[in-house]
Parts: structure tokens; sequence; C-alpha cells
């Protein structure tokens, strides 16, 4: 496998039921880039994404991260998932333990690094996501939601993992608090994160994204440079669903995102 | 009424030291065995669960009276175990008492969402560092509430022992009663000594609960959640 793909999956396969929701999907990440799903719901794109570190399991199809292979049932599927950051929709935080507890205890349980050392590293972490000092005891209810899923973030990224995925991270936000933690995350990518990002964000997806991915009914659609595929995407369905994402109103040809950033179109 | 009945009163408090016996071992001997089971019937494969519903049923459903003439004079001796009607009291409140408590703990784990077992999977945790670090501290404190009802229950079951003449409240109570012929004023006694015993407890297992209420984990802010 190529040295610089970390993350690769070959047609992958999931039916919950009669329900086909994977039909055979693939895709790699080369180490540093950053990739972005998008489609509508139902497209499969939260379970594609569960199925690259196996919380899932895939019907068919194989998975590697590096170069150890997930779905070999050989390996050692904890120790891997370890090192692929997680981000959920939901942040899904242990309630029972503080911001700074929810980050070190990947830490000292899984890596099994020293209390002291954990704890540098956790604090480290919680500020890279601009957590500060003050929110470091509090417990995920007393948290908002910008800062509960910045602090998923953390969690996942002081693991030092080889790639983040992140599952629709602000869907579950108010719209005002969709800023800090898209901001969180284009900082993580601009340092070199290795990022896989499922989300509706037209705007956040042309900025960041290497390559966007459309993915309607359990495939991958098309893909190519962002632009391109929400500008002047080669199929009818990817062009209907960016139509009717950018412009929820039917004002303009693309609605609100002419009006904030007319350069781009 | 025979005012001598009144010298007597101590005698019958001095049984809650048994009661006490009776339901603190009844309770302990009843979490050993149910959280395990909890978590057998949460996490368990079908053998596993099947052979622990036979166990709860049959706990929950034979009547505590029941179950100590079983143990006492049946399945003790027959197992040549020479055991104390004390032992055997404690012994059989705890079996059937870890039924019943399983059942709490069951509710509170399956309570404890599946966004914590998968996110701490997601972060490389195994099944039993799952279950440990991130499910029972959630669902202890989530069954403390049920637990606390649990005590309220064995400390009045406990009453039943007095059949095997364990010397606690009741079987003092009782004795009391025939041997000064008033039987009004012991049992009136006997049942505000029980009425203080489940307050002060449930009063004790409330400020634990809020000692290790963690905020949003259940019952938010509310007081007793």
């Amino acid at each position: 496998m190529d040295n610089d793909i970390v993350l690769k999956a070959e047609n992958l396969h999931k039916s919950y039921g009669k329900v086909k929701v994977l039909k055979g999907v693939s895709l790699e990440i080369r180490r540093g880039e950053t990739k972005v799903i998008m489609g509508p719901s139902g497209a499969g794109k939260s379970t594609l994404l569960r199925c690259l570190n196996l919380l899932t399991k895939p019907d068919k199809g194989r998975v590697w991260l590096e170069n150890v292979e997930l779905t070999n049932p050989k390996v050692n599927i904890n120790k891997v998932r370890a090192k692929i950051g997680f981000v959920f929709q939901e942040f899904n935080l242990f309630h029972h333990l503080t911001a700074l507890e929810n980050v070190m205890i990947g830490l000292t349980k899984v890596k099994k690094l020293p209390k002291k050392e954990a704890l540098r590293k956790a604090r480290e972490t919680l500020l890279t996501v601009h957590i500060t000092e003050d929110l470091w005891d509090k417990y995920p209810a007393q948290l908002s939601g910008g800062q509960k899923q910045r602090v998923a973030i953390a969690r996942a990224l002081a693991m030092d993992p080889v790639v983040m995925l992140y599952d629709e991270p602000t869907s579950a936000l108010d719209p005002q608090l969709v800023g800090e933690v898209l901001q969180v995350i284009k900082e993580l990518a601009r340092k070199g994160v290795t990022s896989l990002i499922v989300t509706h964000e037209v705007d956040f997806a042309l900025e960041i994204a290497d390559e966007i991915m459309f993915m309607n009914d359990g495939k991958i659609v098309e893909k190519g440079p962002p632009g391109e595929v929400i500008f002047n995407p080669k199929h009818e369905v990817t062009r209907k669903f960016f139509e009717k994402i950018s412009k929820p109103y039917g004002v303009g040809k693309y609605g609100v995102l002419e009006r904030i950033s007319p350069s781009i179109i | 009424m025979n005012a001598e009945v009144l010298w007597y009163l101590p005698y019958i408090v001095e049984g809650i030291c048994w009661t006490f016996a009776l339901v603190f071992g009844g309770l302990a001997l009843g979490f050993i065995i149910g959280l395990p089971i909890a978590i057998g019937q949460v996490y368990g494969n079908k053998v596993v669960k099947a052979f622990l519903n036979v166990y709860v049923w049959f706990f929950r459903g034979v009547p505590l009276i029941v179950l100590l003439f079983l143990f006492f004079w049946g399945v003790f001796p027959a197992m040549g175990m020479k055991l104390s009607a004390l032992t055997t009291s404690i012994i059989v409140l705890g079996l059937r008492s870890g039924a019943y408590q399983s059942q709490i703990f069951r509710g509170a784990i399956e309570s404890v969402g599946e966004g914590q077992v998968v996110a701490a999977k997601s972060i490389g945790m195994s099944g039993f560092q799952t279950i440990v670090h991130i499910v029972l501290p959630q669902a202890l404190r989530i069954a403390i509430p049920g637990w606390t009802n649990e005590y309220a229950i064995l400390l009045k079951d406990s009453a039943i022992c007095f059949t095997l003449g364990v010397m606690e409240v009741l079987t003092r109570t009782r004795y009391v009663a025939v041997s000064t012929g008033t039987y009004l004023l012991p049992y009136v006694f006997a049942g505000i000594l029980y009425i203080i015993l489940t307050y002060a407890g449930t009063k004790l297992f409330n400020i634990v609960y809020e000692k290790y209420r963690i905020p949003g984990l259940i019952g938010g802010e509310g007081k007793y959640g």
C-alpha cells in the first residue's frame, strides 16, 4: 500500500435487514489530507464513517489503517480504534467525568500514560480546541453544545490519532455555536491533522476540503475538488442536492452563499 | 395494660442489632450477587442469560417464608451444613435480594446510553474497560434510588425471619407480648421502630445519592432527580 495513504476502504457493503445502506464504497485518504463527505440524509454517510473504525461491522469489504487491516478478525480492533479519532454528532461525552477527565481517561486507561503526563497532555489538547482552564472541571451538562463538541474533539485528538473522523459534528448545535466548532476543525486540518468530515456546511467544505465526495443511495456518486463538485457537478442528483441546500428558500441562484461570498461564485 | 411491659421495651430495641445484621448482610450479599447477574443479563450470551433468568425467576417467584424453611430445614441440611438461623436468614435474604437487585442494576445499566458505550469503544477501550470505567460509574449512581427502595423493603422483610427464631425486633416483640399478655403496645412500638429505621436509612442513602450525584447524569439540576 502507498505509504502516504493512511486510511483506505475497499468495496464496503452494509445492510440493515433488507435495507442496503452501503452498496460498495471505496475511498482513501493520504496523510495530511482533508476530505469531506456530503449527501442527503439516508445516503449512508454515517454508516460509512462507522464502518471505517468498525463501530459498525461492514457485511463485505475491507478497511486498512496504515498497514493494518481492521477487517481482519485477528487484529486487535481496540488498539486500532485508539488511533482513529471519532467525533460524534451528539458529542457522547462521558456524563460522569469532567471536561478534563473526559480527555484524560483514554490516555490513562487505553494508552496507559502516567497520570502526570496524561494531565499535561489533556490540558494542552483542551487549550488547542480553545477550552480554557475555567471549563476544565465542568461536567458535560454544564457546558454549551459548542464547548461539548470541542471537548469531544480534544478527547479524540489527545490520543494522537492517525486520522480524525467527524460525523456531522455541527448538526446538533444551535446555529450561533456552529462557527466555533468549525473553526477548531479548520485549525486542526491546517496543522496537518488528517481529517474525514461528514458535514452539510457548504461554505466550510469549500474552504477546507481537498476533495469532496458526494454520496447518494449508498454509493459515492462523484468526487473531486470542492469547487467542481459543488458548482459544476457531473451528475443531476449532485446538482439538485447543492441547489437545494444552498438556497433553501429559493432566493437567487446560490441563495445565501451568493450574498456572503459572491467571489466564490 | 400491664405496666411491666415498659421494662421490656429496651429488650425489643436491642433487636435492632439483629435486624441490621439481616438487612445489611442481605443487602451486601445481594449486591455481590445482583451486580454480576445484571452485567451478565445485559452483556452475556444466550446461555448465560437463560441461566440467570432462571435464578431471578426462582428467587422472585417463591415467597420468602418458603425460601427460609426450604434452606433451613431442606437445602442446607441436605448439603450436610449446619448453619445457624441467623446465618441461614442472611444467606436467604441475600440470595433473594440479589435477584431483585439484579433488576435494579440491569435497568440502570440499560439506561446508560448506547452513545456512551460507542464513544468508549471509539477511543480504544475494551468491552471490560468500557463496563468498569464508563458504564458502571454511571449505572451505580443511577441505581441508588432503586437501591434505597430495596433497603426499605428488605428491612421489613427481615421481620419474617422471626419464623426461624432469629432474635431480631419482631421475635423479641412477640416474646414480650406473649409473656406479659399485653399485645397492643409492643406491636405499636415495633411498628414505630421499623418506621424510624426506614426513614433514617432512606435519608442516609439520599445523602449518599446527593453526594455522588453528577449534574445532568440523571434528573439534571433537580434535588432528588
